[in-house]
């Protein structure tokens, strides 16, 4: 199948004004204002088929939401080039952009202070919905996403989680084929949060649409995510399935124990050091953290040598992976 | 914690988040400028077809039109940036915020924020004063500059005062997040001598809207129009006022605790 | 046929913010009618029982009267609403839209100019019920003219204001600078005094530029202060040519605004 989203050496320089914090910093930018190019995205290329759910991973400031802003034609890039189904999004016009949907996590479209619905026929107007597709859709997106008890209400008496769901109708009611999704589970708790990740899949599953996303939640990209660009300091530096990321990040898996037996106590962070680098220590648990490879022969001589009830081998949790890579650069560590 | 500390922690910060926009303080006195220019000629419009307005002549009402600019500035400095947000703040009950704090809530309300380039406003209209002043030939005695400042001080808490029954006034109108627009559409009343006006604008400006006492007597002391008495009689009102939006104010912040307590 | 759904769905929303903002609307023009009546109070005591430049008393509170009324038809709050959809990123998810957002600000003000100026022509008729100096002598064929001219006064102010909202994406004082037209429009536009009243000089300059059909015309139409085909024609002409120049000056700035926007961002 053809992509339905290409990007092709984008980039995106910003000028920004620079200031010291305090009185020194504010006296200083007054006198003489100093500005900074910082290159928000470089370089970056990738091609996504149609049905897939992509997201970006990277630290704020990373670049993630400038590329998504270029996707869905509000930046234009500084140099390179993007097809979004079909069209170059910055000059696609209404064609375009009937064809996606932007929602942004802390930016809203529905008005605040009438229900949701208003907004909804709001958009049935703007993008020409029929009548009988209009009841179809909501009513599928009503029932998907669990909203019949709100629609009526005005949406600042809304939760978070809610607000979000009918951002999400509001947003799918033209049935767009491409979904840009800003940090969709901001400030929402787990419930909203896994109830927001149930209906994305339900969604691409029935209607084969294609989901780029950015989240700070881990779980978000752990749960929906069959891919990940992963952006840093606006560079693209992986392209690929989540696990095979964590295999090449970290040659590391982490053995975890439960120390049992009566002189268990005799064991101290010593002994344990002498297997594997000692994660935490707290009698009788205690986690190890080895070479990939090494991992059975490790685990079979902590067997022999220590009274062990329990022992468990794992990959290390994800948000440390990631956290670990930004931090040391993955260029470095993977090649 | 010491209620002056707090204040001055509040407008250092103030001071610096404000210096970071130089331009801010050049845009504030070219538009207080341009209004006064407004104002000037607004009333030489009149006067191209009178001699005098409510008995006023044209340089005595330029005096007037410098106080109305010295109490404007006070209120785009102090009110308008403190206790002007409270409407907004009832609404998205931010006040709990201020609430918490170990301070009486009017005070800290009224005074946490300082808009200092608005200042420039007080400095420039009582400059247009003097120089009305100095065209009418007339230097004020002593006693009469004392008689201005003092009315002056009682004009400021008249203003105050109708902040703050306005803002308590919130407490009850809630949906009304505007509300300090009632204020700017009396107010744009005190630009000229109550005098002027035809009986009925009269009653509402000195009696039930007291903004009369706010610019004309000030402008009055100036120009010797005032008897001592009156004087007086301003801070007397002044006192009243402050008094009555008080209790207004307490007892709207009662129900406000009680309603979501 | 789209475009009337679309319109009717716009104006429904606007209309239905505007109940919830009910109160504070009638705050803003309460606001929008001091202006005048102070100008009226004043105005009534220089005139005395004698008349000013061919006004008596009778004359400016009529005159004043349309004032209230015609401002409240043609005033556009637009640069306001678009400098905060400007600085808040508000107008990202309009431009994702399929729709120009010119239009929901077309939309908002049909709603919202419904809306005060019922209320203005119902004070308006109650007040002349009461005191016979503010009626309006019935004549079907000068209130048409005038609805035209409103109608071209309020397109043309809605462009100034619009054109003007978008030098947000220049600079943080595109409210000061329509404030700063408001106060020259004072004079020009005929808010505190009839241009009659100005220096001869000065009322020539509010001829020549825009400021004379963004309100004063359509006021002297109603007021027939202006009559005589002739004259009536020349005005239309002059809002015409003025409203052109407005569309034009929208256009070159929108579309820089939106290449400078997509260059740099929200």
């Amino acid at each position: 199948m053809a992509p339905v989203v290409t990007a092709e050496r984008l980039t995106k320089t910003f000028r920004v004004k620079v200031r010291d914090p305090g009185m020194k910093g504010a006296v200083q930018a007054l006198v003489r204002p100093r500005n900074r190019d910082v290159q928000a995205v470089r370089d970056v290329t990738f091609a996504i088929e149609p049905g897939e759910i992509v997201a970006f991973l990277g630290p704020n400031g990373a670049g993630k939401t400038t590329t998504l802003k270029m996707l869905t034609g509000l930046l234009y890039p500084t140099s390179g080039r993007a097809e979004v189904a079909g069209f170059t999004p910055w000059t696609g016009g209404p064609e375009c952009k009937r064809r996606l949907a932007l929602v942004l996590g802390n930016r809203q479209q529905l008005v605040w202070d009438l229900p949701p619905e208003e907004t909804f026929l709001l958009n049935r107007a703007i993008y020409d919905i029929g009548e009988a597709e209009y009841r179809e859709r909501l009513a599928e997106l009503v029932g998907l996403l669990e909203l019949t008890e709100v629609l009526e209400k005005p949406v600042r008496q809304l939760s978070l989680g809610e607000r979000m769901k009918c951002e999400l109708a509001a947003s799918l009611l033209h049935r767009p084929p491409l979904l840009f999704l800003d940090e969709p589970t901001l400030g929402l708790d787990v419930t909203a949060q896994e109830a927001i990740r149930r209906f994305l899949i339900q969604y691409r599953d029935r209607h084969g649409a294609t989901v780029l996303l950015t989240s700070h939640y881990m779980q978000d990209v752990t749960a929906l995510a069959s891919r990940v660009l992963m952006i840093n300091r606006g560079r693209l530096l992986y392209d690929g399935a989540l696990g095979a990321l964590v295999a090449r990040i970290t040659r590391m898996k982490r053995i975890e124990l439960v120390l049992g037996g009566g002189d268990g106590g005799r064991v101290d962070a010593e002994t344990l050091a002498a297997f594997g680098e000692v994660k935490s220590f707290r009698f009788p648990n205690a986690v190890l953290e080895v070479p990939r490879d090494e991992a059975p022969a490790t685990s079979a001589r902590i067997l022999a040598a220590l009274p062990v009830a329990d022992l468990s081998i794992e990959d290390p949790p994800i948000e440390e992976v990631i956290r670990r890579a930004f931090a040391q650069g993955l260029e470095e560590e993977g090649t | 914690m010491n209620p002056m500390r707090m204040l001055a922690a509040f407008w250092r910060l103030n001071l610096a988040e404000e210096l970071q926009y130089r331009a801010n303080f050049v845009a504030s006195v070219l538009g207080t400028v341009f209004y006064m220019a407004t104002a000037l000629l607004t009333l030489a419009l009149f006067f191209r077809h009178t001699t005098a307005l409510g008995g006023w002549d044209y340089w005595e009402i330029v005096v007037l039109l410098g106080v109305f600019n010295a109490l404007t500035g006070v209120i785009e400095a102090v009110l308008r940036p403190g206790i002007g947000q409270l409407a907004g703040e009832v609404r998205s009950g931010e006040l709990d915020l201020v609430l918490v704090k170990p301070v009486d809530p009017q005070a800290f309300v009224s005074f946490r924020r300082l808009d200092i380039w608005r200042f420039a406003d007080v400095v420039l209209g009582l400059a247009l004063a003097a120089y009305a002043l100095h065209r009418l030939h007339r230097v004020p005695s002593l006693a009469q500059v004392a008689t201005f400042g003092l009315t002056l001080a009682a004009a400021a808490v008249v203003v105050y005062a109708i902040w703050v029954a306005l803002m308590s006034l919130a407490f009850w109108f809630v949906s009304v997040e505007n509300i300090a627009v009632l204020f700017d559409a009396v107010y744009e009343g005190a630009r000229y001598p109550v005098s002027a006006y035809p009986g009925a604008l009269r009653f509402l400006f000195v009696y039930l809207i007291p903004i009369a006492w706010t610019t004309t007597i000030p402008a009055s002391a100036l120009t010797g129009r005032l008897r001592p008495g009156s004087a007086l009689l301003a801070a007397v009102v002044a006192g009243v006022v402050f008094a009555l939006a008080r209790v207004l104010w307490r007892t709207a912040l009662k129900r406000y605790t009680g309603a979501s307590g | 046929m789209s475009w009337t759904r679309r319109y009717g769905a716009l104006i429904r929303n606007a209309w239905l913010i505007d109940l919830q903002y009910r109160a504070s609307i009638v705050l803003w023009m309460l606001w929008g009618v001091t202006e005048p009546t102070i100008a009226l109070g004043i105005w009534w005591a220089i005139a005395g029982d004698g008349r000013i430049g061919g006004y008596a008393r009778a004359d400016f509170a009529r005159y004043f009267f349309a004032v209230m009324l015609v401002n409240q038809l043609t005033i556009a709050w637009d640069s306001w609403y678009l400098d905060r959809w400007i600085r808040e990123g508000e107008l990202n998810f309009r431009l994702a839209r399929p729709l120009h957002p010119a239009h929901e600000a077309v939309a908002d003000n049909i709603a919202y100019k419904a809306r005060t100026a019922s209320v203005i022509l119902v004070v308006w008729l109650i007040a002349a019920a009461a005191w016979p100096a503010v009626r309006l002598p019935l004549a079907p064929g000068r209130w048409a003219v005038t609805a035209v001219a409103v109608l071209l006064a309020a397109a043309m102010r809605f462009f100034i204001s619009f054109t003007t909202g978008l030098l947000a994406f220049w600079t943080t004082r595109a409210t000061a600078i329509m404030e700063l037209h408001a106060g020259v429009s004072l004079f020009l536009a005929g808010r505190i005094a009839p241009l009659s009243l100005l220096p001869p000089a000065v009322a020539g300059v509010a001829g020549v530029l825009w400021f004379r059909y963004m309100l004063a015309f359509p006021v002297e139409l109603l007021t027939g202060a202006v009559y005589g085909s002739d004259a009536v024609l020349r005005g239309l002409a002059g809002q015409i040519v003025w409203l052109g120049v407005w569309i034009a000056a929208y256009r070159v700035v929108w579309t820089r605004g939106i290449r400078k926007y997509g260059a740099v961002g929200g």
